[in-house]
Parts: structure tokens; sequence; C-alpha cells
């Protein structure tokens, strides 16, 4: 199977760009970021701040009385890492695209179903999204960018993030079962 | 040295925005390109299947944290210029955990889905969906969340302070334990998948061998520098904690509040007053154009203003200014002074009306004290009102029939009296005039009977020949909150020295004082308007404090509408969790008329209620009308020193359907 090809390609081949010199290339624009913006990268306040605009279209007075979100006020798109999260989607669109990489699909394994990948996505989703907003940040604002400022809640963030992975990491494992 | 747009202040620009999304491109574009567009690739580091994300991580956090400090010594930035997240123990234990089960679980965190979704990756859209409603949950459901989420709060703390090692030295240690988990990364892969390094090979060995020597260069340099941090500015200034001491010795850090007062008079140039409180004491009232900085925050907000200009810094005391002043004396500020005996003295000293004051002034300091007040009360923005002129008076604010009748014939003594126009026609106390309480109140944000806005009601006392020096005595018909009614309308325009006959015009008949049915004559006044007041709050507010539990909420209106048997409103019941304490409760019946118990009784039967005499006590009833009596029982007979009063009440409560009813 061609696709098959592709993901065993994916592990054992490098298609992908050295992952030291990726690591170089991202830590250079995290530099970046601190030096013009004066703050790090930052991924979930974007989402956070579609969800309070959804939630703002479908109950305003609601939302803006709400203790977390009301302080965004109405217009809570107004915000520099809404912007990066777009950023983001187009950065990755032209990379997938010079590589070639551009595919529609579940990514999953040969024996896993659509469904139960995409409910594993779901609620891994809505867990994220929610710790994201408990935790003030995500991979991007605090692991990468919190560690990279060498602040404590960022590397306890980070290492709580691999404890809680590695701890139920079995428990999902059958979605990649080939 | 760079100025960072958050530095500015300027993080919410056009320009900022499109950085953020230049930045962004550059973040996708490298995620992409790590293989970070693939859910696979991504929890292959959980199985020990590919270790992508540990190598591209730490060499990313790696580059970013020497590529910053090296900024930091050549003193391209500054620390202060990057806004620094707080370190909140619980609320990042608790959400790392969390945070890893959904990564292992979906595969994805937020920016990696991004640039999945980018790549075709319809289970990263998946996600993201998740991750927003995820979001959606968490606001929905903050208020049961809030103690965990504020849990733990440490303020910002480096790693290597938590540690107790140098900078220096955890940069160091860092640089080592990446490389050693780099190569233990590339053993893990070997033997899982038989992959060699090949041409891994060099460019790991020559990433290691540069991150290591520059953690060490950077040691180096570090210890050669007075201070790693800040190494242009502070050099020779911190050196000397003697001159700290001798500065303070001096009290040459210092401001006087008459001197501070007259600065921001003339509008001195440079002058920067910050206000250390609690943004809420700050809300109530503050210095006009005081900035509101939290203490942990001075170093990185007041930068800007470092050795430029005078830096004056004031809390309702001294305590904090004076730890923050020293903190950035250290810092290298030479121009960070604290005020005198803080807000409090200030209000004291310049603020507090020449007619309170015990001893005689001079006509020039008693001139000076007007032009400050008319400057710092008077052409103040809505909603500032200081606290301290609120002193209570209590005990005499209560007076009988002899005392007023000793008042009859001083100028600055104002009557008014409550009851209807055919009885004060008839008779009432000389000099005394007739006020409809009614004539206070109107329809406001299609709440019916709410006190009008300071500016209307300064109106009515202009109409009325009352100036704002006036004592003025309150007499009511049959009801006291009419009294208190008042009492509270002149409290929004700041106006505290006022007294209410106990018992009312009853108390006067009664005591055969003699009566007239004369009108008096008036020569109305301008009453200055200064806006509203500190105490009215709005359902917002109300409701933060229903979720919060922080504040205790008192209903004053009789127990059968509190319990929802009687209702005149859109819902029965009550705000949850609020108290039921009628107002009847705090008066006694002579003759048929109401009048206040005796304050050791109501001190007593409150301090069973409210926990202390700082807890933040809102007072409601239906229209507000009751819950001015339960007001001014607590504030002003009582002293507690945060009663905030939610005038729409529960008629507008009820009313919207989104508030939770108990």
């Amino acid at each position: 199977m061609r696709g098959a090809d592709m993901e065993n390609q994916d592990i054992s081949k490098d298609r992908y760009m050295n992952p030291y010199l990726a690591g170089i290339g991202l830590g250079l624009t995290l530099l970046v970021s601190f030096l013009v913006l004066g703050a790090g990268l930052g991924a979930s306040s974007g989402l956070a701040r579609i969800a309070a605009c959804t939630e703002l279209c479908i109950a305003e007075a609601h939302t803006l009385s709400s203790e977390y979100f009301g302080k965004w006020g109405r217009t809570p798109m107004q915000y520099y890492l809404v912007f990066m999260l777009a950023g983001t989607f187009i950065g990755g669109l032209c990379s997938a695209l010079l590589a070639n990489r551009m595919k529609l699909q579940i990514e999953r394994g040969r024996r896993s179903s659509v469904r139960l990948r995409s409910a594993f996505a779901l609620i891994g989703g809505i867990l994220v999204g929610f710790a994201s907003r408990l935790a003030q940040g995500c991979t991007s604002g605090q692991a990468l960018s919190g560690t990279a400022l060498l602040l404590t809640g960022s590397f306890v963030f980070l290492i709580c993030i691999f404890v809680g992975g590695y701890a139920t990491a079995q428990l999902f494992r059958r979605q990649w079962n080939d | 040295m760079i100025d960072t747009m958050y530095q500015l202040g300027t993080l919410d620009s056009a320009k900022a925005f499109l950085a953020s999304l230049l930045i962004g491109i550059a973040f996708g574009f490298f995620l992409e390109r790590a293989g970070f567009g693939s859910s696979r690739k991504l929890t292959g580091v959980f199985y020990f299947k590919d270790m992508a994300v540990i190598k591209v991580m730490f060499t990313a956090v790696i580059t970013a944290a020497l590529g910053l400090t090296c900024c930091v010594v050549l003193g391209v930035v500054s620390v202060e210029g990057v806004y620094l997240m707080p370190t909140v123990y619980g609320a990042y234990i608790v959400g790392g955990l969390i945070f890893g089960v959904g990564f292992v679980m979906s595969g994805w965190c937020p920016g990696t889905a991004t640039a999945g979704v980018a790549s075709g990756k319809i289970d990263a859209l998946i996600f993201l969906a998740g991750a927003i409603v995820g979001s959606a949950i968490f606001n929905e459901m903050f208020g049961l969340i809030k103690p965990l989420y504020e849990s733990g709060q440490r303020g910002v703390v480096f790693v290597y302070d938590t540690l107790g090692i140098g900078k220096g030295t955890f940069n160091v240690l860092l640089s080592v334990a990446a490389v050693v988990m780099f190569w233990g990364c590339e053993w893990i892969e070997r033997r899982k998948t038989g992959r060699s390094l090949g041409a891994n090979n060099t460019i790991l060995k020559t990433l290691s061998v540069a991150v290591l020597a520059m953690a060490v260069v950077l040691v180096a340099v570090g210890s050669a520098l007075p201070s790693s941090q800040q190494p242009g500015a502070t050099a020779g200034l911190i050196s000397s904690e003697s001159q700290l001491l001798e500065a303070v010795e001096m009290a040459q850090d210092h401001i006087e509040p008459e001197e501070l007062a007259d600065m921001m008079l003339r509008q001195e140039p440079g002058l920067v007053v910050v206000d250390v409180r609690p943004v809420v004491e700050y809300m109530h009232y503050h210095l006009p154009n005081a900035l509101n900085i939290q203490i942990k925050d001075v170093h990185q907000a007041l930068l800007p203003y470092k050795n430029i200009g005078t830096i004056v810094l004031y809390s309702n005391g001294m305590t904090h200014p004076v730890q923050a002043r020293d903190s950035l004396y250290r810092s290298g500020y030479m121009n960070a002074y604290i005020l005198t005996d803080g807000l409090n003295g200030f209000i004291e000293k310049c603020l507090t009306p020449v007619s309170l004051r015990d001893e005689i002034l001079p006509k020039e300091t008693a001139d000076k004290i007007r032009s400050w007040r008319a400057f710092f009360l008077g052409l103040s923005t809505p909603q500032e009102r200081p606290d301290a002129i609120d002193e209570p008076q209590s005990g005499n604010l209560l007076v009988d029939a002899e005392w007023l009748e000793r008042q009859l014939d001083r100028g600055e003594t104002k009557i008014l009296d409550l009851r209807a126009q055919p009885e004060y026609n008839t008779s009432h106390i000389r000099i005394s005039l007739a006020l409809n309480v009614e004539n206070l109140r109107m329809n406001l944000d299609g709440v019916g009977s709410m006190l009008q806005p300071g500016e209307m009601l300064a109106r009515h006392l202009s109409a009325m020949g009352i100036r704002p020096d006036d004592n003025i005595v309150i007499v009511y018909g049959d009801k006291t909150h009419d009294a208190t009614l008042v009492g509270i309308a002149l409290e929004r325009l700041g106006h505290t020295s006022y007294k209410i006959l106990n018992g009312g015009f009853s108390a006067w008949k009664s005591a055969n004082k003699a009566v007239v049915s004369e009108l008096p004559e008036i020569t109305s006044s301008s009453y200055a308007v200064s806006g509203t007041d500190n105490f009215s709050v709005d359902y917002r507010t109300v409701l933060e404090y229903v979720r919060s539990r922080k504040g205790l909420i008192l209903d004053v209106r009789p127990a059968d509408y509190y319990n929802g048997s009687k209702s005149d409103e859109a819902r029965a019941g009550h705000i949850p969790g609020a108290i039921n304490r009628p107002y009847t409760e705090d008066l006694v019946k002579v003759n048929e008329v109401p009048q206040f118990k005796p304050i050791e009784e109501l001190a007593n039967a409150y301090a069973k209620i409210v926990p202390s005499k700082d807890s933040t006590v809102v007072v409601h009833c239906r229209t507000g009308h009751q819950a001015s009596q339960t007001f001014f029982v607590l504030k002003r007979l009582l002293g507690y020193g945060n009663v905030l009063w939610y005038d729409a009440g529960w008629s507008q409560w009820a009313a919207r359907k989104e508030l939770p009813v108990e």
C-alpha cells in the first residue's frame, strides 16, 4: 500500500528536516519573538480567543458577564496570539506544500478505526484546551517559551506533561496499531 | 537596547499583529519541517519509537535560552522587557498532568495541530475543535476552578532561584542535560528501530560542542560583570547598601503629602505616581493619573521611568511602598520615593475639609486645602472618592431634639424634613426644608427608582441652597430608611457631614420644641458635582461576589420575600448565598414611630453576622431604599469598612433571567 509506505518512511527515513536543525530554527524563531514582541510563542490562547468569540455569538450577555472570557470584552480576537495562530497555519501550509506532504487524511494505525482515532482526538483536544487555560499556556507558551525563560512554573508544567503522558500512553496505544 | 512591544505596551497594535503573524509563520514552518504536522510522529516519543519531540524541543529551548542570555549580557534587551509568566504550582501541576493525558490521547497539542491541519490532517482539526470546546468549558466552570487556578501562586520565579544555584551554573547544567538527552534519544532510537545516526551524527556533535562551549562562555562573561542582568545601568549604583541606608536615614526617600499635592496640582513634568494597592482599592479611589502597579510588577512596569523624572509610590500605609522602593533602589532606581504616611496621611493632611479640623488654620493654609480638595476631589473622574473622608463618626450621627435645637441658629446647619408636603406646610422646625425622597430617584438603565447620578443630586442640593461644608440634619416622618436614602444620596456626593434626628419629627414634637408654618428663605447655591461614589455596585459586581464567595451578601428584605413565599418581582427567592437580616430588625418603635436601636445592640447583632469590620458586605433589598438603612447602620453607625450598596437590588436581579437565584 502506498499509504503504509509513506507512514513507514515517516518514521524510518529522514524525509523531515534534521531535528536538531529544526530545533535551532524554532529556537531562533522564539528568540526573535522575545526580542520583538517581548513575549514568547503561543497557540492555545488563540484557540481560547476563538472559543470566547464563538460563545459571544451564541450568548453575548452571558459571555460578557462571565469571569474569565468576560474580561476580554467584545473583541476577543483582537489579540496578538490570534494572529500568531493564523501565522502558524500559514507557515505549516507553506512547509507542507513545499515538501509535498499535503494529504487529506485521518492519521492512524492501519488496524485502528476512524471512529476510535476521532474520539481520542476530540476528547484529548477537550482535555488539552481545558488544561491550557488552567496552566495559562500550552506546549508553546509554557513548555517551550517558559522553559527558555528558565521559569520554574514552566519546568514544572513540562515535567507534568511527560508524567501524565507516559503514565497513560499504553491506554491509547491501540489507535496506532498497524 | 531594544524596547520590546511588551515593554512599550504596544502588543495590541497593528504592528504587533503583523509581527505576530510573521513569527507565527516561522513557527508553523519549522513545526511542520520537524515533522510535527504528524500526530503519529509526535506520539512516537511516548512509545520510544521516535524521539524527535525531545530533540527538537530541547534544541529550541537551549537555543532560545542561551540566545536570550547572550542578548541580555550584550545589553541588546533587558530581562524586564520580556513578559515573564508567574508560577502557580497547583494549577500548573494539575494542568500539566491533564495536558499530558490529552496530548498522548490525541497525539496533538495546539501549535502542532495547527501545523497538522495545514498539512491535511483531519484528526488535527477534530483536536482543535475539542480544544476550543475545552477552553469554553474552562470558562463556564471558572467559578469552581478558580481556587485551583490560583493555588500555589509564587509570582515570577526563576528555576535557578528555586534550585538555589546561579543562573550561569544552571545554564551549564541545562546544556549538559540537553546534550545527554540528545545522545540518549539517539541511543533509544537505535535500539528500537535499528536506525543509525547517519548524517545526524555530525550535526549532533557540532551542536553538542557548541551548546556546552556557549554555556561555559556565558558563565565566564557573567561572572566578569558586576550584575549579569543589567550590566550598563547599575554598575556602581548597587555597590553600596550603605548609600541606601544613608538615604533612608536622612529621609531622602520620602515625599511629604503637601509636597506631592502641590506637585500634582501644578502638573509637575516627569512625575509618576504609582498606587501599589490591590486593584479593587485602586478602583475605589486613587490619586488622579496614578498608575496601579502591583508590588511584584514594579520592576518590570517602571522600567520606562528608571532614573527619569520622579516616581512616587504610595499605598494606604507605608510598609509595601517602602519595600518596593528599597528593592527598586537596589536595582539602580535613584528616583523612587515613598509618600509619607501613605494615602491615609495624604487624605488627612491635604483633603480633610477645613471645617472638620481640630486646629485653627491660617487663611493661607485653609485656601490651599480648598484648592487641593477642588483638584483631588472635585475634578477627579467618576468613581473616585476617597475612603478616608468617610471616616465613621458613629455615636453622634443620631441626634436628639435638644441637640438639634441648639443648632438652629448656626449658619452651617441645614435641616431636611422628609414628611409629606401637607404635614410640613402645617408645622415644621424653623429653617427646615421640605424634601420628598422620591425626587432623588429615577429610572436608570430600565430599573425604576434608582438613586440619581451625582449631577442631578447636586442640582437638588443647589436649589435648596446647601453647600458642601454644611452640616445637614435629616428629619424623617415615619420611615427611618427615608432618612438613610437621603443620607446615601449625600454620600454619593461625598457629603458625609450629615446626621439623623433619631425618632424623626415625632421626637421633636414629643420634646415640645417650637414649630413654625412659615416657609424659609433660600438663596440657591451651586453645589459642585463630583461624579459618582465608591460604594454603589451593579449586578456584575454582585455576581462576582456570588461566584468568588469572597463577600457577604446581605438581603435586608422581610423574611418571607427572602425565602420566596412572597414575591412582587419577576422571580421569587434570593441571591445565592445571601444572608437575610431584615432592616426592621435594626429598629425599635417609640410612639409608633421607628427609630434606631441602641448602637451596642446593633454592634452585637452584626458581629454575629459579619466576620470582621473589613469584610466586604453587599447590602440590597428590592429597590435600594431599605438597604440604604442597613448601609447607614453598618458603615456609619458601626464603622464597617467595606460596605457596598446594590441599589437596583432584587427588582433587577429577579428580572435578569441569566442571574442565578436560590
